[in-house]
């Protein structure tokens, strides 16, 4: 508990808890409002022939989710990782882990405590950024329930612990946090390509949830597959956490 | 009482043996120091002790320790270059240091207090550490590894990055520490080892070359050297000097005239008679004891050539 709020306060002191949220929030509704205003942005910005008709296409809301989805995917994943990659690998760098590490706190406590708390500040300033692109969505495109909202933040949410867990895996492995962050970037676009090549053997990998949240915000019930992702995802996190804890207990902690 | 008994420790990095086969037991209440040049293996063995790293073969035992216990809530480490978290204060950091090691939350900030104050930077408490000197960091230090009361203090070369007021204040804290708790630290200034230290394990690569307390070192590398200083005419009086019985030989290093005898106790006797009788001005006369320079060099040579 100790380790979890030194945490908690050194992310509020470095304004991770003022950035984070408000980068997420930009991610989110940037799509959605310029995509609205595209016919006003060319038209200012000028450019085109007199009399030009430019049809522009009406996006439904839940293809407009994707667009926020689709920025959390890349921009979203990258600031996560950035955030993150010193966590453990950084302390370790620096020092003062010889310091931290000769009490008697135990590794399980140092690993989840820097878990948590990270996770925390993810899954927080995901859920502010997907309100304001749900609260954009509402009233520039059309409805979307609020049980949808939180259906979306649940299951999208499990992605990100996933990248969270992945990132503290490395970290617990490598005290080079950038090598972390290239790790964990390549360990997920790696994912990717093998679930595209492999799509019919790995329906569940948890690169398809976002696929599977836009087939349940169409069909507007949740598929099966997409309950069978989220078990896999749950399931992989827990397995790099118990991973982490183990790596990190065998290691020599002052090299 | 032994507080403290290590085995055949022997720790190897990949293509290297940083420390060889070293055993020693720790008396209770006692203040060791490591001595030994640089890359001699005092780090590795202090933070083999702190479990920082893990030993290729060996072992570490304190005395009445419960089989899984953890030896870090007996233990104090301050490494040769502590790293704080620079966004926290002095005092937080103690607190949270306290706290690792499971101090209530009350009596961890009592202690703090209480340390900060002992440590001398108790007006700095609210400051963060990042604008902290080299020398306030040091003192910090000490005060998160004694936070807990450990049993056994280890401090890594804790003054030889300091500037000598720096040194004096921390050899002064660790003299007042000597009392509460059994001390490990390790130096290769000689001087300060000489300065608190009970006994001394001399490290050469790795391996415990040479242990023993202060004064059965100095008699076991005694030197017979008379160092003598004279007002004026010091060629004159060599000559005087080297005419006496007991005298094997003797040179001149700037103003003092160092004097090799067969026997220390005649040799003695002779000068200081023979000054008496010839009214010699003589300014100084000392029987120059074992400096731990002396005995350090002499170990490492010995090693060398057998």
């Amino acid at each position: 508990m100790t380790l979890f709020q030194k945490e908690m306060v050194e992310n509020w002191r470095n304004k991770k808890w003022i950035w984070v949220p408000l980068v997420m929030i930009i991610l989110a509704i940037m799509d959605p409002i310029s995509n609205y205003y595209m016919p006003q942005i060319i038209e200012a910005v000028g450019g085109l022939p007199e009399g030009t008709v430019f049809e522009l296409p009406d996006f439904a809301p839940a293809e407009v989710v994707m667009m926020s989805l689709a920025q959390f995917s890349t921009l979203g994943v990258l600031i996560i990782v950035l955030i993150s990659m010193g966590t453990i690998a950084g302390e370790r760098k620096s020092g003062i882990s010889e310091l931290i590490l000769v009490k008697p706190v135990s590794y399980i406590n140092y690993i989840t405590a820097k878990w948590a708390a990270l996770l925390i500040l993810t899954l927080v300033s995901f859920f502010f950024g997907m309100l304001a692109s749900w609260y954009y969505i509402n009233i520039l495109y059309g409805e979307l329930s609020f049980e949808n909202f939180l259906l979306i933040v649940l299951f999208y949410g499990l992605w990100l612990t996933f990248v969270v867990t992945l990132s503290i895996f490395y970290n617990a492995m490598i005290k080079t946090p950038g090598l972390v962050a290239f790790l964990t970037i390549f360990t997920i676009m790696v994912m990717r390509v093998i679930t595209q090549v492999f799509h019919h053997l790995l329906n569940w990998s948890p690169n398809n949830l976002s696929n599977y949240i836009f087939e349940m915000l169409l069909t507007e019930s949740i598929p099966s597959h997409l309950v069978g992702t989220a078990s896999v995802t749950i399931m992989l996190s827990i397995i790099l956490l118990i991973a982490s804890i183990f790596i990190f207990k065998k290691k020599e902690l002052a090299n | 009482m032994t507080l403290l008994t290590v085995k055949n420790l022997t720790k190897t990095y990949q293509d290297k043996t940083a420390v060889k086969n070293i055993n020693f037991e720790f008396q209770y209440g006692k203040c060791i120091a490591l001595i030994g040049p640089n890359g001699a293996g005092k780090t590795t063995i202090l933070r083999t002790l702190a479990g920082l790293l893990k030993p290729n073969e060996g072992s570490v035992t304190f005395t009445n320790m419960k089989p899984n216990d953890d030896i870090r809530k007996y233990i104090g480490y301050l490494p040769q270059y502590p790293v704080f978290y620079s966004w926290m204060t002095g005092l937080e950091f103690l607190i949270y240091s306290g706290r690792l090691a499971f101090l209530p939350k009350m009596e961890a900030k009592t202690r703090a207090e209480e340390l900060l104050k002992k440590v001398g930077i108790y007006d700095a408490k609210n400051q963060r550490i990042g604008k902290y000197s080299g020398g306030m960091k040091q003192r910090l230090g000490i005060a998160q590894a004694i936070i807990h009361k450990p049993k056994l203090l280890m401090l890594d070369e804790p003054v030889s990055s300091l500037d000598p007021i720096g040194r004096r204040e921390v050899l002064t804290l660790m003299e007042e520490l000597k009392h509460e708790m059994s001390i490990l630290f390790s130096t290769h200034i000689l001087s300060d080892a000489d300065e608190i230290s009970d006994e001394l394990l001399l490290l050469h690569q790795g391996e415990i070359v040479e242990a023993g307390s202060m004064s059965e070192l100095r008699q076991k590398y005694q030197t017979s050297t008379i160092k003598l200083q004279f007002k004026e005419n010091l060629e004159g009086y060599q000559s005087k000097i080297n005419a006496l019985e007991s005298i094997s030989n003797s040179y001149m290093e700037r103003d003092v005239l160092l004097v090799k005898a067969t026997d220390i106790r005649l040799a003695r006797q002779e000068i200081l008679t023979t000054a008496a009788q010839q009214n010699w001005e003589m300014t100084s006369f000392t029987l120059d004891r074992a400096s731990l320079e002396d005995m350090f060099m002499k170990v490492v040579k010995n090693e060398c050539n057998g």
